[in-house]
C-alpha cells in the first residue's frame, strides 16, 4: 500500500514542502530511502524501526520504499523521522491515511517512540502557513516557537503512540494555544542607567543608535567599553513583530532556540571572540549556515579587541556592512541571510592599553602603536561614523558619579529621531541617516552658512581627511534630528566634529 | 664651491680618510698641520709609518687632483655642501671639542656663530607628556632666538625640530645632525621635517653623502650634537637611553646639561630624574630656566591672553574649570553640569579658538 505525508525541508531561511511517500509491500525485507537524503536522514531508518516497534505498532515484514519528494532537493537533518514513521503506519493500514490530511509532521524520533525537537521550526511553520496546511504535529519542546504563527494549529505530541491516538480520535487533540506578540516582551538585562559616569560615551551611543551609525569605542582596559556596548540593545527601538519573526527564523535555523520560549524578543547582542574564523562570523560551512553577523540581525554586533581580529575577517565584513545582507555560496547550498546589524567595535588605544591614561604609563613604542592601529584599514574605518574615546573610571569616581537616564528615556528620544528620519526618507527607500548615499547627503544634509564655516575650519585645524567630511555631515544630521531640528545648526556640527576628531589624533599624525 | 688651498686638501683628507676624526688629526699633527703635505706624502706612498698598509694604499690611490675634482663635482650634483675645519662656515663651538670632524657635509645654511645653540635630546619612544614638553620647550626656545640642535630621529628628536619650526619669527630655528649622510633621510617618516629644517636651518653630518645609518654612527653623532650646542636639554630618557650619552658628552665637552623632570613611576623619565638627582643637570620647567643660564631674561610668560568677555556662558564655564589643569571629558561633564551634547560642541568651539587642546584619552587642557 502507498501513503503520502506532508513535511518540510529548509535551505537557508527559505524552504519547500516535502512529500514523504511510503510504499510497503511484499518481497524480501528491505528499507530503501531515496530523494537526496543526507547521513542524518538516512539513519532515520533505524530510529523509525525501533520507535514503531516500541510504540506497540507492527513494523512491516516486507520491502519498504520511502521517497522524499521533490527528489532533486537535498534533505537534511532528523526532521523526517516522524513523517516517515507516520507514513509507514498509514501504508501498512495501522492508521487511516485520511486522518493525516491537513497535517504537517516535523520531528525527530527517539528509539522509545518519543518525539524530539528539531532546529528551524519557525521557518518551517511559516512554510506550512504559506502552503495552507492547517496543523503541524511536532515535539512539545518546539511548540512555543511555533505558536506565534497565527493560522496554523500547533499540535504537540510527546510520543508516536499519543500522536496516533489523537489522530484516530480516541484521545482529544491537544492544541498549543496560539500566542500574541505582546507576551514576548522582555526587559533587557543591562540598562543605560547602570553605567556610572561616561556621559560622553553614552551620548555618542545615543547618537549612533538614533542615526543607525556604527560606533568605535577606544579606551584603556576597564574603561567600560564592553558594558556600554552591552547596554546598547536596550536603547534601540522596540522590535516589531515582523522584525522579531525574521530574527527568530535565523536563530531557529541554527538550532539555538530548541527548548527555549519560542520567539527572540530581545534585540540580539552578539560578541564573537577575536579568534573567530571568517566562516563563523560571516556564515558558511557545508550547509551554508548563518554566521554571527546574521545572528546579530536587527541588533548589535560587538567586536571587542577590534584590531586583534584577523585582517581578512574584518575585510569580509565590509560588504555585508554596506548591503545589510550576505549571500553564502557553497558547493552544496547557496543561501542569502539578512545581516542588518549595528557594528560596535572596541579597541585599546595601543598594544599595552594605557596610551593616554593618566594613571598607568604606556609602555609601547611609537612603531608598536602605529602597527596596532594600522590593523584597521582605511575603508573599514570609513564605515564607522562615530569614534569615541573612553577614559578609565576610578573607584572614587564610580561611587560619586551620577547615573544618568534610564534606557527607556533615551529610547524615547531615539524613537522620535528615527521617526523623523523615516518620514524624511520615505521616498528614498532608506530608514536612517547612516544609509544616506553621497547624492542624498547633498540633498538632505544642507548646512547653515555658519555651520559650513565651522566645518571648514575643522578641516584646516584638525587636519581631517576628505572621507571624514561626509561622515561628519551625516552625524550632524542625526544630532539635529535628535534635537528635533530640521536645520543643521553650528552646535550640531560642532558636536559631530568631536566624534571624528579621533581620526586625526590616532590615524593622522602619529609618528 | 670655491676652496682655498688649505681647505681643498683638508677636504681631500676628510673624503679620502673617511669620518675617522682621530686618525685625520694624527696625520695632520705628523705633517705640521699642513694638509697639502699629507696629500703629497700620500701620493708618494709615504704614509705607511702612520697607518695600516691597506689604508695607506687606499690613500695613495686617492691622492690625485682628479679625485678631488670628482668628489667636489659629485657634491654639487647632490646639492650637498662641505665645510672643512678651516672653512669660515664651520661652527666655532664645534672646533673646541676634543675630536671635531675635519669635514662637515651639510644641506641648508651654516654659520660659524649661532646666536645661542641648545641641543634637545631624548627617547625615541616618548610619552605624550614628553612629546609635548619637547614641542613646547623647543618652540619657546626658538621664539627667544635659540637655535635648537637635534638628531632628527623618532620621538623627542622629531618633536624638538617640530617645536622649533613652529617659531614663525625665528630666522634660524634649528639644526639637525644625522647619523647618515646629509642626503639620507632616516627614518623616512621624518622627511617632511627634514625638508623644513633644510629650508630654515641646516642638516649636517660628518658622513659622506649616501652613507646609510649604522648603529655605530649614532654615538659619534651625539658628540657633534652636544659639540654644536652651548647646552643640552634631556627631555625624556630611560635609565640606559642614548640621550644620557649625549648628556655625558656635553659635560665632558664643558657644556651645560639640563633635564626635564618626570613622574616617579615613569620609567621613561628614570634617566632624566637620575641626572637631576646627581646634580649633573639643572632641572628645567620652562624655557626661561635655560635662557637665564645664558643671561637672557625672557619677559614673564603669559598664557595666551584669553578675553573671557568674548566667550559665551558655557565656554567661559569650561575655560574656568580648566584653569587649574588638565581634565577629562567626564570630569568636565560632572563639574560643569552641561549635557554631553552641549559640552561636545562647546569644546569644539574652544578648541578652534585655540584656547584649549585635546590630548589622547579625551583629556583637555588650556
Amino acid at each position: 500500500m502507498l501513503s503520502r505525508i506532508a513535511s518540510y525541508g529548509l535551505s537557508g531561511l527559505e524552504g519547500f514542502l516535502v512529500r514523504v511517500e511510503v510504499d510497503s509491500g511484499g518481497g524480501i525485507p528491505a528499507f530503501e530511502l531515496v530523494g537526496l537524503p543526507d547521513a542524518a536522514v538516512r539513519e532515520s531508518k533505524e530510529r523509525v524501526h525501533s520507535a514503531i516497534r516500541n510504540s506497540g505498532f507492527a513494523y512491516p515484514q516486507g520491502r519498504v520504499t520511502v521517497n522524499l519528494a521533490p527528489a532533486d532537493q537535498r534533505k537534511e537533518g532528523s526532521v523526517y523521522d516522524l513523517p516517515i514513521a507516520v507514513g509507514i503506519l498509514a501504508a501498512t493500514g495501522q492508521l487511516d491515511e485520511k486522518l493525516t490530511e491537513g497535517f504537517m509532521f516535523l520531528g525527530e524520533l527517539a528509539l522509545d517512540g518519543g518525539v524530539r525537537p528539531v532546529a528551524g521550526i519557525l521557518p518551517m511553520v511559516i512554510g506550512a502557513y504559506n502552503e495552507r496546511i492547517a496543523s503541524v504535529a511536532l515535539s512539545p519542546e518546539n511548540a512555543a516557537e511555533a505558536s506565534y504563527i497565527d493560522g496554523v494549529r500547533v499540535v504537540p505530541a510527546a510520543n508516536l503512540r499519543s500522536l496516533v491516538a489523537m489522530l484516530k480520535g480516541g484521545v482529544p487533540l491537544e492544541v498549543f494555544p496560539p500566542r500574541g506578540w505582546d507576551n514576548a516582551r522582555v526587559a533587557y538585562s543591562s540598562d543605560f542607567s547602570d553605567i556610572k559616569g561616561q556621559q560622553g560615551a553614552k551620548r555618542a551611543a545615543e547618537v549612533a543608535v538614533a542615526g543607525g551609525h556604527n560606533l568605535l569605542l577606544v579606551g584603556t582596559p576597564g574603561s567600560g567599553k564592553t558594558m556600554l556596548a552591552r547596554s546598547i540593545p536596550s536603547i534601540l527601538p522596540e522590535l516589531s513583530f515582523a522584525e522579531a519573526l525574521e530574527i527568530t527564523k535565523i536563530h531557529s535555523v541554527t538550532g539555538a532556540l530548541k527548548g527555549k520560549d519560542g520567539m527572540v524578543a530581545e534585540r540580539p547582542f552578539r560578541a564573537p571572540h577575536h579568534s573567530a574564523s571568517g566562516v563563523s562570523l560571516i556564515g558558511g560551512g557545508p550547509k551554508a549556515l548563518p554566521g554571527e553577523i546574521s545572528l546579530a540581525h536587527y541588533g548589535v554586533l560587538f567586536l571587542d579587541e577590534f584590531p586583534e581580529f584577523p585582517k581578512d575577517v574584518l575585510e569580509a565584513l565590509r560588504q555585508p556592512l554596506e548591503d545589510g545582507f550576505v549571500t553564502i555560496a557553497r558547493a552544496a547550498a547557496r543561501s542569502t541571510y539578512p545581516a542588518d546589524f549595528m557594528l560596535v567595535a572596541a579597541m585599546n588605544p595601543c598594544p599595552c592599553g594605557f596610551f593616554g591614561s593618566r594613571v598607568t604609563p604606556c609602555r609601547c613604542t611609537a612603531q608598536q602603536i602605529l602597527r596596532y592601529r594600522n590593523k584597521i584599514s582605511g575603508p573599514m574605518l570609513d564605515r564607522i561614523d562615530i569614534h569615541v574615546e573612553m577614559s578609565e573610571v576610578g573607584y572614587a569616581d564610580i561611587a560619586g558619579r551620577s547615573t544618568g537616564e534610564k534606557s527607556e528615556v533615551v529610547r524615547a528620544r531615539v524613537n522620535a529621531a528615527r521617526a523623523l528620519q523615516a518620514r524624511r526618507y520615505r521616498k528614498e527607500g532608506i530608514l536612517f541617516n547612516a544609509q544616506l548615499t553621497n547624492r542624498m547627503t547633498g540633498v538632505y544634509c544642507v548646512l547653515e552658512p555658519e555651520a559650513e564655516a565651522l566645518l571648514k575650519k575643522a578641516f584646516s585645524t584638525l587636519k581631517l581627511s576628505a572621507r571624514a567630511y561626509t561622515r561628519i555631515l551625516k552625524v550632524s544630521r542625526t544630532i539635529a534630528d535628535l534635537d528635533g531640528s530640521e536645520n543643521i545648526l553650528p552646535a550640531h556640527v560642532a558636536e559631530a566634529i568631536q566624534y571624528r576628531s579621533l581620526e586625526s589624533k590616532y590615524w593622522g599624525t602619529l609618528r | 664651491m670655491k676652496l682655498s688651498e688649505k681647505e681643498r686638501y683638508l677636504f681631500w683628507l676628510g673624503v679620502a680618510n673617511g669620518p675617522g676624526a682621530a686618525r685625520s688629526r694624527k696625520l695632520l699633527e705628523a705633517f705640521g698641520d699642513d694638509p697639502k703635505a699629507v696629500f703629497e706624502a700620500a701620493a708618494r706612498g709615504d704614509l705607511h709609518e702612520h697607518m695600516k698598509g691597506d689604508v695607506a694604499e687606499l690613500m695613495k690611490k686617492r691622492a690625485s687632483e682628479r679625485y678631488i675634482e670628482r668628489c667636489l663635482k659629485r657634491l654639487e650634483e647632490l646639492d650637498v655642501s662641505a665645510a672643512t675645519i678651516a672653512s669660515r662656515a664651520y661652527p666655532e663651538l664645534l672646533k673646541e671639542i676634543y675630536d671635531p670632524p675635519v669635514v662637515l657635509y651639510y644641506r641648508g645654511t651654516l654659520y660659524p656663530q649661532l646666536r645661542l645653540p641648545v641641543a634637545m635630546v631624548g627617547t625615541r619612544e616618548p610619552s605624550e607628556y614628553g612629546r609635548r614638553a619637547a614641542v613646547e620647550l623647543a618652540r619657546a626656545l626658538a621664539e627667544s632666538g635659540v637655535c635648537v640642535v637635534s638628531g632628527l630621529a623618532y620621538g623627542i628628536d622629531r618633536a624638538a625640530a617640530e617645536g622649533a619650526l613652529e617659531a614663525k619669527d625665528s630666522a634660524y630655528p634649528t639644526i639637525a645632525v644625522l647619523g647618515s649622510g646629509p642626503d639620507v633621510v632616516y627614518p623616512e617618516a621624518n622627511r617632511d621635517v627634514y625638508e623644513k629644517v633644510v629650508a630654515r636651518g641646516a642638516v649636517v653630518s660628518e658622513y659622506m653623502p649616501g652613507t646609510e645609518p649604522k648603529a655605530m654612527h649614532f654615538p659619534m653623532r651625539n658628540r657633534i650634537i652636544s659639540g654644536l650646542a652651548r647646552g643640552v636639554v634631556v627631555v625624556e630618557a630611560g635609565e640606559k637611553s642614548g640621550a644620557l650619552i649625549t648628556a655625558d658628552c656635553a659635560l665632558e665637552q664643558g657644556r651645560d646639561a639640563f633635564a626635564v623632570p618626570g613622574r616617579l613611576t615613569d620609567l621613561k623619565s628614570a634617566g632624566t630624574n637620575a641626572l637631576i638627582r646627581s646634580g649633573m643637570a639643572k632641572l628645567v620647567q620652562s624655557a626661561a630656566d635655560i635662557l637665564e643660564e645664558y643671561g637672557i631674561v625672557k619677559r614673564k610668560e603669559e598664557k595666551p591672553g584669553v578675553d573671557t568677555g568674548t566667550l559665551c556662558f558655557e565656554e567661559e564655564l569650561v575655560y574656568r574649570l580648566l584653569v587649574p589643569g588638565e581634565r577629562s571629558f567626564d570630569e568636565l561633564c560632572e563639574l560643569s553640569g552641561l549635557s554631553a551634547a552641549l559640552l561636545n560642541s562647546t569644546l569644539t568651539s574652544l578648541e578652534f579658538s585655540g584656547i584649549i587642546k585635546q590630548s589622547p584619552g579625551r583629556l583637555f587642557s588650556l
